[in-house]
């Protein structure tokens, strides 16, 4: 049994501590959003069509997926997120006409249906906060200094409430947490269930090989 | 269980019986006895003996779930990105089938790693099951081949650029070089021609080698017999009917203990595939979730978590070629254990300090290798790199002379 504790805690020690030294250099913010949170993901996707979708698209995703995830209806949806300019079965599309981005911005805006895969929630609401005007009024993001992207929560940072504006960066980091995993509340109401099963597997097999064994003297 | 032979029963029986029938025509039972119903194992294996049953079940996990990820899997430059993405969203369980291959490969490895592990404990690659060894080895090395190649299939960011990495390697090598690593990518870049082929190789080739190679691995162990982990022949005891004293059938006393073991492999494996599919990032890396860009290089490159021990001792040799000869002969010194190693003494329950110590430091040397290998190479780790490096090597040079001069103790007879 000693054996066993040592072999696992060397095979879990060894991601732990080089996942420690890796990451962007500044401190990111924790986002603690919730993906289980539905308004959340409602605001956060209204958010996210109102401030994202004029430069952003999100290819991977469909309305009527995430009308039918984060639950309103099919023409919930088309109205809130896509101002009755899209079906239900297109997928999530910028607004923006091709190549105006790089005439305005220098730069093709990603896709970010899988940003929050490649970057972590904690990132996307640091970057979203993270706008300052530097000494000549030239914005800049202590996440990703020299960002093409301007500070498009700016209206909200100046009159909601801090609260407010927190949570607004916390609602699109929850939404695009949900758009990188689609399935990842299934995946976590199923994998109790299926360990919960297996483990009583285990308590049978368990059993079956002691009876076996009885007679194996040692 | 052992199946009485057909040629033993009364003719009238044989007649009527479907096994009868079938074993006229094809050795059922015979194959059946040989290999489980009366292969006689040593009957004290212990924790360390799950692993080379948990390796077939993995196996299994990545044929049927590699299956099933072929059905929807699109093998080209401007698909293969998308079509995994469309498998983890729009396949029904897509997700699910696509975790439990990404984490079945990482399984694969852990569960080979202390296979193998397993094998230097106890002394199972000695005199006579060299073979078995060498064969385990045949594997390890196509299943690195398989992974490597498997890796760059969702074409993204560190798929393309680890391929690239270590495709370049082939270029150190002098003379034929370039033209190799032109050859292996089919082009002069990692690119569609390159990640067709790795698919063919992925999906049809290496899966064949292994299966041929597993078969002969399980062949050549039944012939010569389980070690066990007192290091001792069970077959020198016999009893009246000729069965090792020491001896249980494999069936059903192993196969229900190893049941067991799978169970409780799996419980681990779901927690992994529903809780924790990325493995901290090293399972599934995040760069990975960006399509591949062949004019943007990634800051830091580093290979899947498996791969790091070799990667770092090719980064630790400063010279480009010297150190692919070094990460070749990181992999190359192990195939010679059985001859490196001179000691009749074959468990480390009985065998001199020196053993113990030499081989602490190989594993110790291994673990911090692997760690070293997923960060960036500052001066210092580098240093740090090349002392495990030279303890690493160290354990397969200074082998042949302590184990020569090694103060073994008394070998029991029998088993315990």
């Amino acid at each position: 049994m000693k054996k066993l504790v040592w072999i696992f805690s060397f095979f879990l020690a060894l991601p732990i501590a080089a996942q420690a030294a890796g990451g962007p250099s500044i401190e990111l913010e924790p986002a603690q959003n919730n993906l289980r949170d539905q308004d959340s993901l409602k605001r956060g996707a209204i958010l996210f069509s109102n401030y994202c979708m004029a430069c952003h698209s999100m290819k991977y995703m469909r309305y009527n997926r995430i009308a039918r995830d984060i639950g309103w209806s099919n023409e919930e949806i088309v109205e809130k997120m896509a101002y009755n300019m899209n079906k239900v079965v297109d997928d999530v599309k910028t607004r923006m006409l091709p190549g105006v981005a790089m005439e305005v911005l220098g730069v093709e805006p990603p896709d970010l249906s899988l940003m929050a895969r490649l970057r972590g929630t904690d990132y996307i609401y640091t970057f979203l906060r993270g706008y300052y005007q530097d000494e000549n009024g030239k914005w800049d993001n202590h996440a990703l200094a020299g960002t093409s992207m301007p500070n498009v929560l700016e209206g909200i940072q100046r009159h909601a409430s801090a609260e407010d504006y927190a949570q607004a960066a916390r609602d699109i980091a929850n939404f695009m947490e949900y758009a990188g995993e689609p399935a990842k509340l299934q995946r976590t109401e199923l994998g109790w269930k299926v360990i919960a099963f297996l483990l009583v597997l285990l308590v049978l097999t368990y059993f079956l090989k002691k009876e076996y064994w009885r007679d194996i003297k040692h | 269980m052992s199946i009485k032979h057909s040629a033993d029963q009364a003719p009238e029986q044989k007649k009527g019986s479907l096994l009868g029938w079938l074993d006229r025509r094809y050795p059922i039972v015979s194959t059946w006895n040989e290999h489980v119903g009366e292969y006689y194992a040593p009957k004290n294996f212990n924790f360390w003996y799950f692993f080379g049953s948990l390796a077939l079940l993995v196996l299994v996990n990545q044929f049927i779930t590699g299956i099933w990820l072929t059905m929807s899997y699109k093998p080209s430059a401007a698909e293969a990105f998308n079509s995994i993405e469309y498998i983890m969203r729009d396949v029904e369980w897509g997700w699910l089938i696509r975790y439990m291959h990404s984490t079945g490969a990482s399984a694969f490895f852990i569960v080979i790693y202390l296979h193998m592990l397993r094998g230097l404990l106890y002394g199972s690659y000695k005199e006579p099951r060299e073979l078995v060894w060498l064969l385990g080895m045949f594997l390890f090395l196509v299943l690195m081949a398989e992974a490597f190649m498997g890796y760059l299939l969702p074409w993204g960011q560190m798929s393309y650029w680890g391929a690239q990495v270590i495709i370049s390697l082939f270029g150190a090598i002098p003379v034929v070089g370039p033209d190799l690593a032109l050859w292996v990518r089919g082009d002069f870049v990692i690119s569609d021609a390159t990640l067709n082929r790795f698919f063919a190789l992925h999906v049809i080739a290496l899966p064949l080698v292994l299966l041929i190679l597993v078969f002969m691995h399980i062949v050549a162990l039944h012939k010569v017999g389980s070690n066990n982990p007192d290091g001792i022949e069970i077959k020198k005891y016999k009893n009246e009917a000729g069965l090792p004293i020491d001896g249980i059938p494999f069936h059903p006393y192993y196969s229900v203990k190893d049941s067991m073991g799978a169970v409780f492999f799996m419980v681990l494996f779901a927690f992994v595939v529903f809780y924790w599919p990325e493995g901290g990032g090293y399972f599934l890396e995040p760069p990975n979730f960006e399509p591949a860009d062949p004019l943007k290089t990634p800051a830091h490159i580093a290979p899947v978590w498996y791969f790091t021990p070799f990667y770092a001792i090719l980064r630790a040799v400063p010279d480009k070629f010297l150190g692919v000869v070094a990460m070749g002969g990181a992999i190359a010194v192990l195939f010679a254990m059985p001859w490196l190693d001179r000691c009749k003494v074959k468990s480390i329950r009985y065998r001199g300090a020196s053993y113990k110590i030499l081989l602490t430091m190989f594993v110790v040397s291994f673990v911090v290798l692997g760690y070293l290998g997923t960060q960036p190479a500052t001066p210092e780790l580098t240093k740090l790199a090349q002392l495990f490096t030279a303890l690493y090597f160290g354990f397969f040079f200074l082998l042949p002379f302590t184990s020569v001069l090694e103060k073994t103790k008394p070998v029991p007879e029998r088993v315990k």
